[in-house]
This record gives structure tokens, C-alpha cells and sequence, in this order.
């Protein structure tokens, strides 16, 4: 396996002949650096040179002015074919040989680059494998015989064939439908969790920027970079109205999607085991913002919600009371889903449980609405 | 009407006739391929010289072929020359039309996809452009064989020499003598489908890609044809 290298923008600037600035793909003096293994999005409306800046790369498109680095070398340095030969490019359109099959498409470069029968097929395999293509059936198809979801898939398979470092992706799903779409997503952070590749991707959907970034480089016409940042700080601090408008009204909600019950400061809520005295939970519940004491079993496990103001006054605890329930959340769940079913429950308030399904705490929705805030301005 | 007699007398010589038929079309077929084929790749990202060559293709289809035959007859003398030059610049203009419609007609993303690899120039054009221009191309070479085949008839203009099964229609038109049109004629329309077909098959051979009715899952289809056996 070949490392990931770092992709380094530094003052690029691309012009085409014509009237001045601003023409469609024109990128002016962009600066920015993808850190090895890192997933960037660059994003932004049609002719702000984001397609233009992720084909610089490869050198489909030349600079006029700045240099690209590739780890540490300047991609001009290179020879242009051996340096093609080194960095996978995924397309909309697959771009798939319609007169080869689909393993003599996953071999194309390491053919190029001279690897035997042998070695070709069985890395071919190996690649549709990895994207979900059994090799038995699909090995020997055309690309004519795929649908258009097992045609990126291929595509995708053909682009890591050399196990190239860096790898350029095109709105690589922008051709296929929402579910399909969707789908390749998912299996692309999948197969990039256990590939850690350099990935530069174009998008014009901030949707699609916000799920596959770490990074994601906002880009405006003139082809300049508006914002570059992680997702959640770009949603969070939009650095412009341009970004603001880019991002949508609706970025909060985005936010929610992003964020995870794992990253909230839980707070604590009056608990009690079955038979344990009613009198002093009692009292503290009605003295908290969520009037209610939460049964737990002899594990921690929660029972249910007992409101405080139906509890007797003293005895023991009856875990018959406990009728009210609210939704369990673990440290995956998105703040989007916590939300949506605190919104939904008896008692406002997610009980955030372990894997083990022992209590950990509880989220409220101003607990989350806290974490929502913006950092206010000059604080770091 | 048809004299048999006369016919199975001369069968020996149907037999070289067709042969020199065959021989003087297939040269001038495959010179014009390979001239045009090299002029193709060369204009085909240049446009100037791509529109002189499509016009003066063009314009060389235009000169009535009895007339160039004999205008080459001081030039070339009645040497074999003197039929080959004809009929390989007909052929120009139907391989230069057919090779750059199919070099054009590969797909912008395909070619972009190939660049992106590390494919060279030359590598690309061998692996990439000139297989998918494959079926126009093959295209081209069935109607220059079938147009050639007719043309190597009127070069029997140049004398007993020449003219492959022409010679018999010259020669019963002189005669008067219908059986020995019909003699040459025939065959000829024989040769132009024969060559056709043959290479109408040679393109399914190539290509097997462009298949329409290719089948999404051997096994499937197998099954789905059993079942409605």
C-alpha cells in the first residue's frame, strides 16, 4: 500500500484568454492544503473553478501562475504521463472503454504501468471486490451491460487500480439517482475509512460537501475561495453572506446532522433504584428543570420516567410508577435524530446511555441548542 | 439467349478474370486505407487541413472515372498504374469521411478519462480511439470495397490487360453478344455482396462491445431461453 501525500495549492491562478477576470473556470490565486488522508470538497455554484482547480492537479488543465504540490513536488516537475499514471481521476460520466471489459478497464494503468497478466487480474479482482462487484459475474461484462450505479462502481474500482495516493473525483455521483447516489456515498467513506487516501472531490451540492468533507472549500465565481474550513465550522461561521447563502437558510439543521450526542456536555438527572426511599429524590426532582426521577434497573439500565409531582411523598420507590419513557441515545446518534424524538417524547429530556445500555446522562433540547450557538465572535 | 455452351467453354477464363478482379480492387482498397487511415490521424485535430482534405477528396469524387482512366494514359502509360491511381483516390474520400466521423464519435469523456490515466497520445489512439472508431471504420471499408469492385470494371476501358470481369462486358459489348455481359456482370455483383457480407461479419468480430442484444447475465439469458424452449 502506497501512502497518502498532502495536496498543497499555493497562489494558483488560472486565466483563459479573453476579457479580463471572471470568466467561467477562471481560478484566481487559490491557497489551501489537504492534509495527507484527508476527504477535501471543494464546492461551489457552476464556473467558480472548482472542476478547473481539481483538473490542475493532474495537469488536464495547466496553471497560468502558482504551483501545485503533491507531497513535495511540484506536479510541473513532473513527467505529466508518469504523473497521471499516479493519481486516480473519477468522472460523472465514468469515462468507462466501452470496448473493454470491466476488469480490462480496472487494469488500464497498471497495464500502462507494464504489470503482468497475472498480477493485473488478480488486482482487478481484488479492486471489485472491494467495491462490491462480485468479479465472477462482472469480470467479463461490457460497460454497456451495467447499470449506471455498478458503472461508477467501476470507475471508482479503475481509479484505485495503482493505489495511487491521491485521488481526483469529479461529482463522481452526480449521474446517478438519489438512492443509488446516496449508497456510493456511503460505501466511499466505508472504503475511505480503511483506505485513508488523499481525496479531492468536486461537488455543487453542499449537502453531498457537508457528508463526504473533512474539509470543505467553499468557492465562489471568479474562482475564488470564499471559505475553507471543516464542515462544521463552514455551517457554523459562514465567512461571507456569499457562504451564508451557499450554505442555505436551513444550515442549522445541517449542523444537527453533523454533530453526534458524543460531542454535548450531558448533564445529570435525579436517579433512583426500585425500593429505594421516594422522599429525597422526590424533592430534588421538583427542585431540577426536568421534574421527573429516572428508574434505573440493579445495571444502570433505565426503566422509566416517575414525575415528581405523582410520586408519594416518602416510601419506597414502585417501579410501576415509572410509565413515562423518553428516547435512548448513544454517542453516534446525530443531534438531527435526538432532536426529532425528543420532540416526540414524553419527557424532554434523551437518555444518553453506553454500549452497554447503562445510563450515562441526559440531553435536553437546551443542551443542544447551547452547542449550536456560534462561538461568539473573539473567543477562539 | 444465354449460350451455356459458350459460357462453361470459358470458364478458365472467369476464373483469372476474378482473380484480377480481386487483385486490382484490393490493391487500391487497401493503399487508399492506409494513405487515408495516415491523413486522418493527421488532420483530425487540425482543422484546416482537415477541411482541404475532406474537400479535396471530394472533388477527386467528382471527375467522371472513364475520364481519369484515359487522362492518365500519357502520364502512366498502360501500366497497371494507370488503373490503380483511379481507383484508389475513389476510395479516398469514402475512408477519410468514415475515419474521422468514427475518430469523432468517440466519446469526450472516454478521451478525457484516458488522458487522466497516463495514457500517451499514441497509446490513446491505439488503444482507445481507433477500436471504438473500429465500427465506423469498417463501415467505410464495405462501401469503398463494393464501390471499388464496381469501378474495376470500367477500367477494362484500358485494354484486355485490365479491367478484371469487366473485360467480358467490354468484349460482349463490342461483340454484341449478351451472353458474355452477362458472363462478366453476374460475378461482379456476386463479388460486391460476398465482400460485404464478409466484412460485415468481421465488424461483429471486432466489436463485440457494440453488440446491442448483449446479454446482461450469460446464465440468466441461458435460463430465460430454456425456459421458453
Amino acid at each position: 500500500m502506497s501512502t497518502a501525500e498532502r495536496v498543497v495549492f499555493e497562489h494558483v491562478t488560472k486565466r483563459y484568454p479573453g476579457t479580463g477576470g471572471g470568466q467561467p473556470g477562471a481560478v484566481e490565486d487559490l491557497s489551501l492544503q489537504v492534509p495527507a488522508g484527508a476527504v477535501c470538497v471543494l464546492v461551489g455554484p457552476s464556473g467558480c473553478g472548482k472542476t478547473t482547480s481539481l483538473k490542475m492537479v493532474n495537469r488536464l488543465i495547466e496553471p497560468s501562475a502558482g504551483r501545485i504540490l503533491i507531497g513535495e513536488t511540484d506536479v510541473m516537475q513532473r513527467d505529466v504521463i508518469e504523473l497521471r499514471r499516479g493519481i486516480g481521476y473519477v468522472i460523472q460520466q465514468v469515462g468507462l472503454f466501452p470496448h473493454q471489459t470491466v476488469a480490462e478497464n480496472v487494469a488500464t494503468v497498471p497495464r500502462l504501468l507494464g504489470w503482468d497478466e497475472a498480477r493485473r487480474r488478480s488486482r482487478a479482482e481484488e479492486l471489485l471486490q472491494l467495491v462490491g462487484l462480485d468479479p465472477a459475474r462482472y469480470a467479463g461484462r461490457y460497460p454497456a451491460a451495467l447499470s449506471g450505479g455498478e458503472r461508477q462502481r467501476v470507475g471508482v474500482a479503475r481509479a484505485l487500480a495503482a493505489d495511487p495516493p491521491v485521488l481526483l473525483m469529479d461529482e463522481p455521483f452526480g449521474a446517478v439517482d438519489p438512492i443509488v447516489r446516496e449508497r456510493l456515498q456511503n460505501e466511499l467513506l466505508h472504503l475511505q475509512e480503511q483506505l485513508a487516501k488523499t481525496i479531492l472531490f468536486v461537488t455543487h451540492d453542499i449537502d453531498e460537501a457537508i457528508k463526504m468533507g473533512d474539509l470543505v472549500a467553499v468557492m465562489q465565481v471568479g474562482g475564488r475561495l470564499a471559505q475553507f474550513g471543516a464542515p462544521d465550522e463552514v455551517l457554523a461561521n459562514p465567512a461571507s453572506d456569499f457562504v451564508a447563502r451557499f450554505v442555505g437558510a436551513d444550515r442549522g439543521l445541517k449542523r444537527l446532522a453533523l454533530l453526534r450526542v458524543g460531542e454535548l456536555e450531558t448533564t445529570a438527572a435525579v436517579t433512583a433504584h426500585p425500593g429505594d426511599d421516594a422522599a429525597d429524590p422526590r424533592s430534588r426532582a421538583l427542585a431540577s428543570d426536568v421534574p421527573y426521577i429516572l428508574i434505573l434497573d440493579g445495571d444502570d439500565r433505565p426503566i422509566g420516567w416517575v414525575a415528581a409531582a405523582a410520586c408519594p411523598v416518602s416510601g419506597p420507590l414502585d417501579p410501576e410508577l415509572a410509565t413515562a419513557m423518553s428516547p435512548l441515545l448513544d454517542r453516534r446518534t446525530t443531534l438531527k435524530d435526538a432532536l426529532s424524538m425528543l420532540l416526540a417524547s414524553d419527557v424532554q429530556a434523551g437518555i444518553v446511555i453506553d454500549d452497554r445500555g447503562a445510563y450515562r446522562g441526559i440531553v435536553t433540547a437546551d443542551v443542544i441548542a447551547e452547542r449550536m450557538r456560534p462561538p461568539r465572535s473573539g473567543t477562539p | 439467349m444465354i449460350d451455356v455452351a459458350w459460357a462453361v467453354d470459358h470458364l478458365d477464363d472467369l476464373a483469372w478474370r476474378t482473380v484480377q478482379h480481386i487483385f486490382l480492387a484490393g490493391v487500391a482498397v487497401a493503399v487508399g486505407f492506409v494513405v487515408s487511415l495516415g491523413l486522418s490521424i493527421w488532420v483530425v485535430r487540425r482543422s484546416r487541413a482537415r477541411a482541404l482534405l475532406l474537400t479535396l477528396s471530394s472533388v477527386l469524387y467528382t471527375i467522371p472515372s472513364l475520364a481519369l482512366f484515359a487522362a492518365l494514359v500519357p502520364v502512366t502509360g498502360l501500366s497497371i498504374l494507370t488503373a490503380e491511381i483511379p481507383l484508389t483516390l475513389y476510395t479516398l474520400v469514402i475512408f477519410v469521411r468514415n475515419i474521422l466521423a468514427g475518430l469523432d464519435a468517440v466519446p469526450a469523456d472516454v478521451i478525457e478519462a484516458a488522458d487522466a490515466m497516463g495514457y500517451s497520445r499514441r497509446e490513446r489512439l491505439r488503444r482507445v480511439e481507433l477500436p471504438l472508431a473500429l465500427p465506423l471504420v469498417v463501415g467505410g471499408l464495405r462501401l469503398a470495397s463494393v464501390s471499388t469492385i464496381g469501378l474495376v470494371t470500367i477500367s477494362g476501358i484500358l485494354g484486355d490487360a485490365f479491367g478484371g470481369l469487366g473485360y467480358f462486358i467490354f468484349d460482349g459489348y463490342r461483340r454484341t453478344f449478351p451472353t458474355e455481359i452477362w458472363f462478366g456482370g453476374i460475378p461482379v455483383i456476386v463479388l460486391a455482396v460476398v465482400a460485404d457480407l464478409a466484412l460485415l461479419r468481421l465488424q461483429a468480430r471486432l466489436t463485440p462491445w457494440a453488440r446491442t442484444n448483449q446479454p446482461i447475465d450469460p446464465t440468466l439469458t441461458a435460463a430465460a431461453r430454456a425456459g421458453a424452449g
